[in-house]
């Protein structure tokens, strides 16, 4: 057993050493946190300042209403936008003059008014030296649209308080019923779940083909001939097998706990800035737990699978064709997202969550949207062990016989007799 | 006789399918000895070795190390050069030998310090934290070694050991091996040069088609073929060696010619030849045959005269 220790440590070692490991489990994450963070300071900072700005009306007939609408206020209390000046009329170098005072920073912005603005044939203009600033440009743009629709509607005798009185909906909340309480639902529990199915996607595909790479490393470079000497086949493929999921948890513990700093800090910010309505995932313990044990008994599966692969072919271009049909296994569990999401307890939900090769992804899927019945989880849990167990003894006799055999690669006929050499 | 015996292999048969890769072959090899294991390629040495390593079990017959049967904890008492070399390319030298140490029984303690002794004694100090791949193939074959070596096994498997080596580094792997063997281990050496096998082996076995062939001490082995043949240096016209009556097979290697006589030929007559024709001779010895033509006369099967 202490050999199994020792090839599971130096497969964790050197692969949580290796570039792809760091690149994968801290830059990614990083750049997530980086962009997020950028983009909440950035957004928090373009309201933190009341901006001076001059309205510049071609016909005088919309500026009043339009500055009526800039009503907004900071989260100081201070307004927005400070209206320096309003020229109604101006003559031709005025917008020249404004330019001007922009450039060297008496002014922050002004907004140009174009004649005959009720026809919306010419569009206002914001002339600004920071364009991104989407926030402030909606709300110009709202109070510009508010102004000509008003003044539109007036001319027709309506007045536009009746209009709005009219128009106004009610709304529609939508509550998810669930075993912990009720909550609102924003549509976070199907992001949430196709998250986590992306997720067990990407980390079976990513780990199952780093251990079939491995196997093959170990074959190819002839190192196993001595490992073979030194301990048995079947502790080499379970300390391989382990060491691969070791990484994997790993990595999954460093980017749950990265993903709840993060959704904390965003939350903070974003509280802050009052943006708000960012529709926080919120993962829970159980969903936690569900997750590493579909993990782990779907790599189980799929690493023993791959590992059989790495075990029977020689080079590269074999692994590529006899690994296609295991990966598209998994891929096909994507592809059956589309059922579960849209009635996780059809009869065609519950039947594909419980085939082993899919469930893994599926019934985490489901039991991220609405917990099934515990019997189907047991039942889904005891068909998958069951199934895992057996893959794992077969694809350890062939990994046995694999590894020493170079040249062709073997025919199903020769891989039944692999299984059954004692 | 049975605690002198390092490994004893009785009346063993392997299959793969239908090839019959090792068919009742029993060899003995005595402790701290130094066994030569020969065959053409495909013969069944390697089957062999890996019997002997339990990497594969026997279908029939039985296999003793040091007066036990082969059991788990037995791999930890052999060490292993295989003639396909591997290691771990993008592990640190250190590293990969520490792990291979370890598989072989040793606590982490040991088998670091272990690892460094050998490392210094064969100069690869400096190379300690070096990848494999950046190694040449000399060192990593060195590295090897050290693998095979480093948990101080008393029986030796080494395939083919001194490929690949220069004269100095085979010159130092040589004495390593003779070294261990003053210390009591036991080595069996696999190799296809017969020149390795007769200066350093005490005893061998010839396995062809998976059947043992010739075995046993190779003084005596050689003794049983008698002085047959004839070591010549000369310098002149080689006609005087056309004497089918008396001449089996003429080996050229440039400045010796071996010359194998024909049963109950006498070499005499082959100096009264050189000397009739003026031929001038440097050298006119009568051995035994060389390794190699008795390794060529039994795979081939040519009838021994």
């Amino acid at each position: 057993m202490h050999k199994l220790w020792l090839v599971m440590k130096r497969e964790y070692l050197t692969r949580v050493r290796t570039r792809g490991f760091v690149v994968s489990t801290v830059i990614v994450p990083v750049l997530t946190v980086g962009i997020l963070i950028l983009q909440i300071v950035t957004a928090s900072r373009q309201a933190a300042r009341t901006l001076n700005i001059v309205v510049l009306d071609q016909d005088g007939t919309l500026a009043d209403s339009v500055i009526k609408g800039l009503d907004g206020k900071l989260k100081n209390g201070q307004p927005e936008f400070h209206i320096v000046q309003t020229l109604e009329r101006p003559s031709a170098g005025a917008e020249d003059n404004l330019r001007a005072r922009v450039l060297n920073g008496q002014l922050d912005a002004f907004l140009v008014l174009p004649a005959k603005a009720t026809d919306g044939k010419v569009p206002a203009e914001f002339h600004t030296r920071n364009p991104g600033e989407v926030t402030i440009s909606s709300e110009l743009n709202h109070a510009v649209s508010y102004a000509v629709i008003a003044e539109r509607l007036h001319a027709r005798g309506v007045d536009i308080h009746d209009v709005a009185q009219v128009v106004q909906g009610v709304g529609l909340k939508v509550i998810k019923v669930g075993t912990g309480g009720d909550s609102e639902e924003k549509g976070q529990t199907i992001i949430l779940a196709i998250v986590v199915g992306m997720l067990l996607y990407t980390t079976l595909i990513i780990y199952g083909v780093a251990t079939m790479r491995s196997v093959m490393e170990e074959k190819t470079t002839r190192v196993i001939e001595i490992l073979v000497a030194s301990t048995r086949p079947f502790y080499l493929l379970a300390g391989k097998v382990l060491g691969v999921a070791a990484v994997g948890l790993t990595q999954y513990g460093i980017w749950v706990t990265v993903g709840a700093l993060v959704t904390a800090y965003g939350a903070a910010m974003a509280s802050m800035a009052h943006a708000g309505a960012l529709p926080s995932l919120h993962l829970s313990w159980v969903m936690l737990v569900f997750m590493v044990i579909f993990f782990l008994a779907g790599y189980l599966l799929y690493a023993s699978l791959y590992a059989a692969v790495g075990a029977m072919v020689s080079n590269d271009q074999e692994a590529q064709q006899v690994q296609m049909p295991i990966t598209m296994l998994i891929i096909a569990a994507v592809v059956l997202f589309n059922v579960i999401l849209r009635d996780p307890n059809s009869s065609l939900s519950i039947g594909l969550s419980m085939v082993p090769f899919f469930a893994p992804i599926l019934m985490l899927l489901r039991i991220t949207l609405q917990t099934p019945p515990l019997w189907q989880i047991a039942l889904c849990l005891a068909i998958l062990v069951l199934t895992t167990a057996t893959i794992v003894f077969v694809a350890a006799r062939i990994y046995r016989v694999g590894i020493l055999m170079y040249g062709k690669r073997p025919s199903l006929a020769e891989l039944v007799k692999w299984v059954k050499y004692t | 006789m049975g605690n002198n015996v390092a490994i004893n292999v009785t009346g063993v048969t392997k299959r793969f399918d239908e090839v019959l890769a090792v068919s009742n072959l029993s060899l003995r090899v005595n402790a701290g000895s130094v066994f030569g294991l020969l065959g053409p390629n495909g013969a069944g040495k390697t089957t062999t070795l890996r019997m002997i390593l339990r990497i594969t079990v026997p279908d029939e017959g039985s296999i003793q190390m040091l007066g036990q049967p082969l059991t788990e904890s037995s791999q930890d008492r052999i060490g292993y050069l295989p003639e396909e070399r591997g290691l771990y390319t993008r592990m640190k030298v250190r590293d990969v030998l520490v792990f291979l140490a370890g598989l072989k029984g040793l606590e982490d303690d040991d088998a670091g310090r272990r690892v460094d002794e050998w490392l210094e004694r064969l100069e690869l100090r400096s190379w300690a934290a070096n990848k494999v791949i950046d190694l040449s193939k000399g060192m990593q074959q060195k590295v090897q070694f050290i693998a095979a070596v480093v948990h101080r096994p008393p029986v030796l498997i080494l395939d083919e050991p001194f490929t690949g080596l220069d004269p100095v580094n085979a010159g130092i792997i040589k004495d390593i091996m003779l070294d261990l063997r003053k210390q009591g281990a036991t080595i069996i050496l696999s190799t296809h040069r017969m020149e390795q096998v007769e200066m350093m082996c005490d005893s061998i076995c010839l396995i062809n088609k998976g059947q043992s062939v010739l075995d046993g001490e190779l003084a005596a082995i050689k003794r049983s073929y008698g002085k047959n043949t004839v070591r010549l240096e000369y310098e002149g016209d080689a006609s005087f060696l056309d004497q089918p009556d008396l001449v089996a097979a003429i080996n050229h290697f440039g400045a010796v010619t071996e010359v194998k006589l024909r049963a109950n030929a006498d070499a005499q007559e082959i100096l009264k030849a050189a000397v009739a024709r003026g031929v001038r001779i440097n050298r006119f010895e009568l051995v035994e045959p060389p390794l190699n033509d008795i390794f060529i006369e039994k795979v081939q099967g040519v009838a021994h005269a």
